[in-house]
């Protein structure tokens, strides 16, 4: 049993580690806001402030002028959750097959999947564009959406290492009385990997979100353009326009905090190793 | 010893994945496969030339050996600092404080934070004379390095940025803490185990499928390193003095600057098999020290 | 699972709203779209887009998507669209760097764009790659005389023409003229030399202690040592025959010059200027903490900008010494067709808009860009839209092109940056000798041009 004086430094001390070390992973986004609330003519004189002189508000509207961002939004927003959503399920459903039945050539087949991450993208690139022009599909959403309903390594080696845990015991139990694997998967194990879930879908959804080649390769239409390619007008060969830059990397940055902020408890609880009560 | 049946169900449910690949990889994979043979140039030549490619890289090319180099110092530095690193991170973050939501957040931030932006960044807080960091460790009377503009110390500049978005693989941990029963630390604190020993003979082994999940996607994206040295090397090229030239930055610069695909295809499967062979290797050892609680 | 149900259903809303998942079809109502809002008087262009089947309609890809090149290209594309009417151009911005891989995509897929802006610089060895339509035929003589020599030089692989030059630069030297006074020199009368540099950035200096408050100058200061090579040599060290001439004099001069300036000041103080410069944000010189600096012209617009009513001054690139000539270095762009382009003739004709003098002149003023076209640029330099150092500048980027060079890729060579780069650094930070440096860097790229042959 823990004394509570020996409880209480070491939650202090968690404490104060926790802080000192969100101020190193947070001093970056400082530093963003404080570049996109300045001029260009303060930027350029290159004294060191963190705080601007002349605080320019107005930077986070100005950006709306270089390009439509509404339309920007909704096109990011519609592949993104078309993706997150195909990214969880069918993931889910390869990963269980490869974690849960055992049948021949599975691991064989797996290091097959896994062998897909290791050839850098940009070789497979060209040859890939070239398949989905030959279908037609250039200049549409469907080069982008598509590959994730037939799955992807990392997620699916992610989820398979989470199936593992689920008891065969008990899925032997299950098939014993009959119920078939689709049964076992969307009754019995997907509920048990809930966290993990949620983890792939913050992952893609960042990843689908700041994805920048997809979008820049497949689409010619500019009412069709993403986010991460509307940021693009404010870096030009010469000079970039650092504070639109940044009020514009912010505010695409906003949904992902805000997402990942609300949606945290439903995959985090914290569990008790210290012996505190729960968080209401 | 495999049932028919089970086998039935096993294709059943891999079936996306196997429609995928055949469909949109497999095809892709081949075609650079053999365009390794080549001198494929994209647009109007692909001549089979047999093992040239191959031959050149081996035995002529110092900068294919000069980027192998720095991709494996990268590789062996950057994937065991960022494990530990993360674990260390989502234990800490694995707990009951008040305000613990905005400190996830707080950590999860670098991974967000991703791109092109981020490196620019970070040149900036790298900065030898107005950089944060150099700023910083002023206070403390220490005159910092050069970082990007050392060839000393540019790669350790890119294994701190590493290090700082760690917070990312945070979400992989916490998601796997969470499934470790309460039941076990209970009992281990009735047999008045010390918090290290719960550490290490609880938690440890309950996460060691994430801990080798971490490491095998990090081994085989850390051999990928590209998008940080092509912006951060001052030339787009891997300076100073090719201390940033990674192996896919050379692979790239052969590929879109000077059109030899083939060349470029031949470099890829040459990592394709060093990362297979690591793999495969990780995946015997895993049998050693991950423990799947399910079997 | 309600929630998922919403989210989907959520998603089909959206989806119904937006064209990216009509195959081949949305392309053309949007594009129309795009351009009526695009321009001013709507009327004009709605007429247009109506009803014209049989109008050719061209993809025309730039990196110009900011706030201030976007209008001005749009309204070149709509004089275009209108002078005629058996073509219809259409603007699409791709995000600069990216657009050329995003060029090879669609070329290898034999879908590429119509016309397209890509670097000069490269030309040849795209050319010669078969990544571009030959233009030679529709080019008459007329055309071929628009452009600065040199210029035109470089799109011809053996006597075929493979694009049109669009604008260039060149690098002169900006001087702080305040500071000059301040150290007691004549701000109109800038150094021509290396060795008048050296004198007058001795005059400008201003030492603190150990670390220097305001640095005269040093040749590293925005340009790389391949610049001073060539003003050195007079021209690029590797010809296109594959000659080199790295392990020379004039270059070893070179290099002992610029390590001269650096040890004058310490690597330190460098290393701390160069690196504000690299991560391109703050800006030494407009601080006023540089006397003099070597840069491209085009500078000036950030001067003009955001520099805060600098007093400075321009002049052209000093020479090693008098009558060894003060040559300068360019790039540049041009419009090109990509191999595989439905109707080369069709966007040919683009192109030459695009070159003509109106359209060069318009460019030139409103982007103060150097344009490609002779008297176009001659004709800007006198421009009423220009200040009255706007007009200075621009008559000295005009006069600075008699001693600019370009350096095309070569051929024979093209991939010799990443082997003698790092040599040139390796001298620059004293970790090898001028002498073991360039008998190095020489042997390493006369084997690459041998291996090449």
């Amino acid at each position: 049993m823990y004394n509570s004086n020996k409880m209480k430094f070491w939650r202090n001390f968690n404490f104060v580690l926790l802080v000192v070390g969100s101020l190193f992973m947070i001093a970056p986004l400082f530093w963003m806001v404080s570049i996109a609330l300045k001029s260009m003519e303060e930027i350029y004189r290159g004294e060191f402030t963190f705080i601007p002189e002349d605080i320019q508000f107005s930077n986070f509207i100005d950006i709306f002028q270089a390009a439509p961002f509404v339309t920007y939004f909704i096109n990011t927003s519609v592949i993104t959750v078309l993706v997150v959503l195909a990214n969880v399920f069918v993931n889910a459903f390869i990963a269980y097959g490869f974690a849960k039945i055992s049948f021949k050539g599975r691991d064989k087949l797996f290091i097959l999947v896994l062998s897909t991450m290791m050839l850098p993208g940009f070789i497979t690139m060209i040859p890939q564009y070239v398949i989905f022009a030959k279908l037609g599909l250039v200049n549409t959403y469907y080069p982008l959406v598509l590959p994730s309903f037939f799955g992807s390594a990392f997620n699916i080696f992610l989820l398979r290492q989470f199936f593992k845990s689920v008891p065969n015991s008990m899925i032997e139990a299950a098939r014993m009385e009959g119920a078939n694997h689709f049964h076992i998967f969307f009754k019995i194990a997907l509920p048990m990997i809930k966290p993990a879930l949620f983890t792939v879908a913050i992952f893609s959804f960042n990843g689908v979100w700041n994805d920048f080649l997809g979008p820049l390769l497949y689409l010619n239409d500019e009412s069709l353009y993403t986010l991460q390619l509307g940021l693009q007008v404010f870096k030009e060969q010469s000079s970039t326009q650092w504070n639109y830059l940044m009020a514009g990397s912010l505010l695409v940055l906003l949904p992902v905090i805000l997402l990942f902020f609300f949606f945290q408890k439903y995959f985090i609880q914290g569990s008790n190793i210290l012996g505190q009560t729960e968080e209401k | 010893m495999y049932k028919k049946k089970e086998t039935l169900y096993g294709y059943l449910f891999i079936l996306p994945w196997i429609i995928g690949f055949l469909g949109l990889t497999l095809g892709p994979l081949l075609f650079s496969l053999f365009g390794s043979f080549t001198n494929y140039n994209v647009t109007s030549q692909m001549d089979f030339i047999g093992l040239q490619n191959y031959k050149e890289l081996f035995m002529y090319d110092d900068l294919f050996w000069t980027s192998l180099y720095n991709t494996m110092y990268f590789v062996i530095f950057s994937v065991p600092l960022t494990t530990i690193m993360a674990i260390l991170i989502s234990t800490l973050m694995n707990q009951n404080i008040r305000g613990m939501r905005v400190f996830r957040t707080i950590y999860y931030l670098p991974a967000i934070l991703s791109g092109v932006g981020v490196y620019l960044l970070w040149m900036q807080l790298l900065d030898p004379s107005t950089g944060l960091i150099n700023q910083f460790l002023g206070l403390f009377g220490i005159d910092g390095p050069n970082w990007l503009f050392d060839p000393e110390w540019s790669k350790p500049s890119l294994i701190i940025m590493k290090l700082w978005s760690a917070g990312g693989s945070m979400l992989l941990y916490l998601a796997a803490m969470q499934g470790v029963s309460k039941a076990l630390y209970e009992a281990a604190i009735m047999d008045g185990a010390s918090r290290a020993q719960m550490f290490f003979r609880i938690t440890l082994p309950m996460v060691s499928p994430i801990i080798f999940f971490d490491i095998v996607t990090s081994t085989i994206g850390s051999f990928q390193i590209f998008q940080e040295a092509y912006v951060m090397s001052s030339n787009n090229a891997g300076a100073p003095e090719n201390s940033l030239l990674f192996y896919n930055l050379y692979m790239w610069i052969n590929a879109f600057n000077l059109f030899d695909m083939g060349y470029a295809m031949a470099m890829s499967w040459i990592l394709f098999v060093i990362v297979l062979i690591l793999t495969v290797i990780n995946f015997k050892f895993a049998r050693r020290w991950v423990h799947y609680e399910g079997e | 699972m309600k929630k998922y149900l919403l989210l989907i259903i959520m998603s089909v809303v959206l989806l119904s709203a937006c064209g990216g998942f009509q195959i081949g079809g949305g392309s053309e109502d949007s594009g129309s779209t795009e351009s009526d809002s695009a321009s001013d008087d709507t009327a004009d262009s709605g007429s247009e887009s109506s009803g014209n089947g049989e109008k050719i309609t061209l993809d025309f890809w730039t990196f110009w998507g900011s706030e201030q090149r976007r209008p001005i290209v749009d309204q070149i594309i709509e004089d275009f669209n209108n002078s005629q009417d058996e073509i219809e151009v259409q603007h699409t911005y791709v995000p600069w760097g990216d657009i050329w891989t995003k060029n090879l995509a669609a070329i290898a897929a034999g879908d590429p764009p119509d016309v397209i802006i890509n670097d000069i610089n490269t030309v040849k060895l795209r050319a010669q790659e078969g990544q571009m339509e030959p233009l030679t035929e529709f080019v008459d003589e007329e055309v071929q005389g628009r452009f600065y020599d040199q210029m035109a030089e470089a799109t011809m692989v053996d006597d075929e023409m493979y694009a049109l030059p669009f604008n260039t630069d060149t690098q002169i030297l900006f001087y702080n003229k305040d500071l000059f006074e301040e150290a007691g020199l004549d701000p109109e009368d800038p150094p021509s030399t290396w060795a008048e540099m050296e004198e007058y950035a001795d005059a400008l200096d201003v030492q603190e202690g150990d670390s220097y408050e305001t640095i005269g100058f040093y040749p590293l200061i925005g340009p790389g040592s391949d610049l001073w090579m060539l003003n050195a040599l007079g021209e690029n060290f590797i010809d296109e025959e594959g000659n080199v001439s790295i392990d020379t004099e004039p270059v070893h001069d070179t290099f002992n010059w610029i390590l001269e300036q650096k040890n004058k000041y310490g690597g330190n103080t460098i290393t701390s200027i160069n690196s504000q410069f690299e991560n391109a944000q703050q800006d030494p010189f407009m601080a006023g903490n540089i006397g003099m600096m070597v840069q491209n012209a085009n500078y000036y617009v950030q001067l003009r900008d955001f520099g805060q009513d600098l007093n400075f001054g321009v002049a052209p690139m000093p020479e090693k010494e008098e009558g060894n000539g003060h040559t300068s270095w360019g790039g540049g762009f041009v419009a090109e067709v990509p191999k595989g382009a439905k109707d080369p003739e069709a966007s040919y004709q683009f192109i030459e808009f695009l070159t003509n003098h109106d359209t060069q002149l318009y460019w030139a003023e409103n982007n103060f860009d150097l344009v490609a076209n002779q008297e176009a640029a001659m004709a800007a330099a006198e421009s009423e839209e220009f200040s009255a150092a706007g007009q200075e500048v621009y008559s000295l980027m005009v006069e600075n092109m008699d001693d600019t060079l370009l350096t095309p890729q070569p051929v024979i060579a093209p991939d010799y940056s990443s082997t003698i780069t790092p040599t040139f650094e390796s001298i620059v930070s004293e970790n090898t000798s001028v002498e073991a440096g360039l008998e190095k860097a020489q042997s390493d790229l006369e084997r690459i041009v041998e291996n090449n042959r």
